[in-house]
Formats: C-alpha cells, structure tokens, sequence
C-alpha cells in the first residue's frame, strides 16, 4: 500500500519514433535475434551463414537510413529528433550511419575466411560486430550528451572483446587488455567532460547547452573549459589523435585484422561524429577556446603519425601509425568548424573507410594462417605471386597517399581547402609535409612488392568474401577517384543540425 | 589551528609504537619449535599429503556468469514493479524488449553447455 501512495498516478512517458530508429533496431535486433539462432540452432547451420546474414544485416540497416536520408533533405521536413529528443536525425548522422552500416558489411565479409582459417568461427564475432554497430550509429545520432555516452560504451565493450577475439594469439589478448584498460580511463574522462559540462551548462541535451551559451555569457567559464579539456581527451582517444594515440600501434598489430579494418573505419567514423557534433556543432559558440587545442593535437597528429609510420617494419603497424596520420586530417576539418570543413571529414570518413578496409583485407590475406606474418618482408614478391593481390593493394596505398584519379586525392584536398578556407595556412602547409613523409611509407610497401623477390612460395589463399570486398573496394576508389561528384554532394548535403521537438 | 589534529598525531604515533613493540617483542620472547604442521600455509587441521597445484575445471564462471544475467534483469525489474501502474504500457512493453535482449544471454550460454554438469560428460563443442 505504501509504494501504491508513493507512485504517481501517471508519468509522461515519451513517444517512441520506431521509423526514426529503423538502423538501430536493425543491427541491434539483428544481433539479438542470430545470437539466438546460432545458439539453439547453431550446430545444424553452415558455417558461412553467420557472416552472410551479417553483411544482410548491415545491408539493411544502410537501406533502412535511405527514407531517413529522403527525409532529412526534403525541404519542407527536414531535420527532427525523437525519443525525448536523446536521438536526433540530421543529414549528418544518417551520413554516419550508411557509412558505420556499410563498414559492418565489409567486415563480416573479411572475418569469413579468416575466422575459418584461424578456426575461430562461430557467431560471437559477428553478433559483437553488429552490437558495437549499433552502438556507433547510436554515437551518430546522439543528441544528448548522456546517450552520446551510452553509445560510445556499446561500441567500445563489444570492440575489446573482438579485439581479443584471437584466443590463441599472445599478441591478441595483449592488445585487448591494452585496449581494454586505456579505453575506460578515457571513457572515465568523457563521463567527467559530460559532468562539468552539465555543472556549467545545466543540461545535458546537446541542443539546451548550444542554446544556452549563444543566450548567456559566463562570467566564469572555467568550469566549461575543463569540461571542454575532458571531452576532447574522452573522444580524442577513440579517433586515436595524438598524444592520445599510443594504443593504436599495439592493439591494430595484435587484433585480428578483420577486426582491425572495423576499427579503423566504423570506430573511428563514430569518434569523428562525436568530435563534430560535441565541438563543431553545440559548442560552436566557444570555438575560438577550443580551436588552439585542436590546432595542435592536429599537428602532432599529422606529424608523430606520418614520421613514425616510416620507421616501422611491420606492415599493421604501418597502417596503424598511417591511420593516426589520417585522423590528423580529419581533424584538420573539424579545427576549420565550418560547413566546409565538416564536410570534408564526412568525406574523408566514407573514403577512408573503404580505403583502410581494402588495405587490411589484403593483409588479413598475406599474413597466413595464424596472423603473424606482417612484416615488409612477407610482402615482397607479392607481385609476382599473387599479381591482382598486389594490384589492389598498390591501388589502397596510392589513394592513402594522396594520388590523383583515386578517392583519397580528394579527400586530403578538401581538408587542405577548408584549413586554407580558414586560413590556417601553416596547418595546411603541415598536412602537405604529413602526406610527403607518408608517401614513403606507401612507396616502401610497393617497392616490396613489386620490385623485390621472394623465394617463399607458399600459396596465399583469398577467400571469397574477401575478393568480393578487394573488388568493390578497388573499383570505388577509382571510380569515385575519377567521378568524385557522387559522394562529394552527399557530403556537403549531410549537414548537422540541432533540434529539438518543439 | 593544527594543534586540534594533536590527538590524531598521538594516536597515529601510539599505534606504530604498538605494533613495532608487540613484533620486538614476539620476536625476542617467543620459543621456537618449528613442525612441518606448523610450517604449513594453514596451521590447522590435517598435513597436506599432495601438492596443491592441479589443473581443475572452472566451470563455476559460468554459473557466476548467469547469476549475472538474472541479478542484472531484477536489479531493473524491482524498481519497475513499484511504479508499474503509472508507466502502463510503455513501461510493460520496454521492460519486455529489455528481459528479452537480457534472457538471450541466458540461452546464449545454455546453449554453450553452461549447464552440462559432471567430470564425465564430454564437454560440449562451441557452436559453428
């Protein structure tokens, strides 16, 4: 009787916009549901179906953001949020979320083969894949601090856990652990970035905190600014910009590489969707406090990843420290804080993504059974064994230096035009230096391929799924590399936008 | 304005006196007669006849591992049930979708073998 008093008769419980959720629930109930299968059914059932019904999964979530997408643009509608505003649609973040779904099906594709070879298969790397999916659309889509959080935890947890996935690897469960531990100090960091945030600004929705400092001025706003510092370092971390970045060479050596191309794209696309909507678009007001910072973790980022990427010897460290040199560019974009400079990172995002999965399809390949033979050396020759191998790898490595005719020429050029565009010519000029040094890096791979000789010739397997994800990863970075019209107006369509429900 | 922390600086300082003067102490006035009883790591009971290192199945995570599941699905279900009229059915609806995401991880590990018990049965593959 006593509760019964205590309850109030009715609480205003939220409306629920499921078609506003329809790539949420498409991945996380995708998760669900096949972990369910697998687990009554699971011996009776082939073992390339857990990875096809992935990448259909995945496939259906990009599909299911296309009425979003409609949407968003139309002019009469436009933007909106739903769920007690903690979730808002914007152009930007069904962007985010086609690009996070679709990195989810290159990945499912990858892990086939290589799960089968490493005779790891089974559906946990799958359902994990999904369910830290569902967590980055989240992180997309967040329009409130908390949820914004909540996401980032999604996608992490289930990302340790893959990173680890390898459980007859040392290096595997070194670079889980490792991952693990600095992950939740950082997330410990966020949570108190959020904290301050909240003390300064009363709210936690990303809206009420924009429209609060446009309406007040703070006679005091240290308490913002640490909040500020907290935030940076929180996301800073998960897009792997340094100083924040030491992890990334460990756990992108020691991870199982299909797990690595996830990281690299669908991981780092939702830290970038964080970073911009947290910095470029709530606290847009107060960029000129937090520009210097982003100035110079750019510069360090640019600089630190392209420098120490050359001295490496193993070929996943490479990319690893190439990817920190990357997210330099990145960052480069959201420093800019204009429509432009948001526009490049999405750009660059969904480019960078295809690119980095190719580049670590082809080494999941190379590197054998049991996942250890990365070094240059294991590379050489590749040319003349596995000719169309090394081709596709030759393409990635050109459009991540910056080639002309592939993606990624364009993608580092419109980040220089926006730094330009803002004129911070001495970051562009860095950038510039950045993509010198790491061509190199590009070069010395080739050199290893197609210009040294090799008297390993074991054969080198490549998996379906595989040749499929090296096809259509090739031919997007030069067909778009060619024709970059297509997903350059996406881009620039894909704006960010604060609402709330009125 | 220190000087009302004196007594907690006394304190501090008896205690180390005491604790320093009882091991001199034991140490000095205490007879010596070791066994092999006594050296053991538990002074009581019976003399360990076999080494104690042995490789031994853990399979009590798994149990621990479902005490989880259900512990993690009252913990939101207790306070639930006290407003469960006020939040109707939105409140039924949510916390279905929330015992089911949860109950799957039940099922997840049933169907892992969590619950094939005893040495003799061979322990159940992964699922492929």
């Amino acid at each position: 009787m006593f509760f019964a008093q205590v309850a109030p008769d009715s609480i205003v419980t939220p409306d629920i916009a499921w078609t506003a959720l329809v790539p949420h629930l498409v991945l996380a109930g995708g998760a669900i549901l096949m972990l369910m299968v697998w687990s009554l059914a699971g011996r009776w059932l082939p073992r390339w179906l857990p990875s096809m019904v992935t990448a259909a999964v995945g496939l259906g979530a990009a599909i299911g953001s296309i009425h979003l997408w409609r949407r968003v643009t139309d002019a009469d509608r436009g933007p909106f949020s739903a769920v007690a505003d903690s979730v808002g649609i914007d152009g930007f973040s069904v962007f985010l979320t086609v690009v996070i779904s679709l990195t989810v099906v290159f990945a499912a594709l990858l892990a086939d083969g290589y799960l089968r070879r490493e005779r790891l298969d089974g559906p946990e790397y799958h359902v994990l894949l999904l369910l830290s999916a569902a967590g980055g659309v989240t992180m997309a889509t967040a329009n409130d601090l908390i949820v914004l959080f909540l996401g980032l935890e999604i996608l992490s947890l289930a990302v340790y856990v893959l990173a680890g996935y390898h459980n007859r690897r040392a290096q595997s469960q070194e670079a889980a652990i490792k991952y693990f531990v600095l992950g939740a100090f950082s997330s410990a960091f966020l949570l108190y970035g959020i904290a301050l945030t909240y003390g300064a600004t009363g709210s936690t929705n990303l809206v009420d905190i924009n429209a609060y400092l446009r309406s007040t001025v703070l006679v005091d706003d240290g308490l913002l600014l640490a909040g500020f510092a907290l935030l940076l370092v929180g996301l800073g971390f998960k897009v792997s910009a340094v100083p924040f970045h030491t992890w990334t060479p460990d756990v992108y050596q020691g991870s199982p590489t299909p797990v690595v191309a996830f990281m690299a794209s669908g991981v780092k696309a939702a830290g970038f969707a964080a970073l911009l909507r947290v910095f470029v678009v709530t606290f847009g007001t107060y960029a000129d406090d937090w520009k210097p910072i982003l100035y110079a973790l750019a510069v360090a980022t640019l600089l630190v990843g392209a420098i120490l990427a050359v001295v490496q010897n193993d070929v996943k460290r490479m990319l690893a420290y190439s990817s920190i040199s990357h997210a330099g560019f990145m960052l480069i974009g959201v420093h800019a804080a204009s429509a432009d400079g948001t526009a490049s990172v999405l750009y660059y995002l969904a480019v960078y993504s295809v690119l980095v999965i190719g580049s670590f399809a082809v080494v999941g390949v190379v590197s054998g059974t049991g996942d250890g033979a990365t070094t240059v050396g294991d590379f050489a020759g590749l040319g003349a064994r596995r000719p169309w191998l090394a081709f596709a790898f030759t393409v990635f490595l050109l459009a991540q230096a910056g080639v002309p005719l592939t993606t990624g020429f364009f993608a580092k050029f419109y980040a220089i035009t926006a730094a330009v565009d803002g004129r911070s010519w001495a970051l562009a000029i860095v950038a510039m230096l950045s993509a010198v040094i790491a061509a190199y890096l590009y070069l010395r791979i080739m050199i290893a391929m197609w210009l040294e000789g090799s008297d390993d010739d074991a054969p080198i397997r490549v998996p379906v799924g595989t040749v499929v994800v090296l096809g259509v990863a090739a031919a997007f970075t030069i067909g778009f590399g060619i024709f970059p019209e297509p997903i350059v107006d996406l881009a620039r369509d894909a704006t960010p936008a604060l609402v709330n429900s009125p | 304005m220190l000087g009302q922390y004196l007594p907690i600086l006394a304190l501090g300082v008896l205690a180390v006196l005491f604790a320093a003067v009882s091991f001199v102490a034991s140490k000095l006035l205490a007879p010596r007669r070791p066994t092999s009883a006594k050296a053991a790591p538990y002074e009581c009971g019976i003399v360990p006849t076999k080494e104690a290192p042995e490789r031994f199945p853990v399979r009590f995570f798994l149990v621990a591992m479902i005490f989880i599941v259900f512990d993690i699905e009252i913990i939101f279900i207790y306070p639930w049930a006290t407003i469960f009229e006020g939040l109707g059915l939105y409140g039924l609806v949510a916390m279905l979708i929330f015992a089911f995401a949860v109950f799957e991880s039940f099922v997840y590990l049933v169907g892992n073998g969590a619950l094939d018990w005893g040495p003799l049965k061979k322990q159940v593959p992964r699922t492929r």
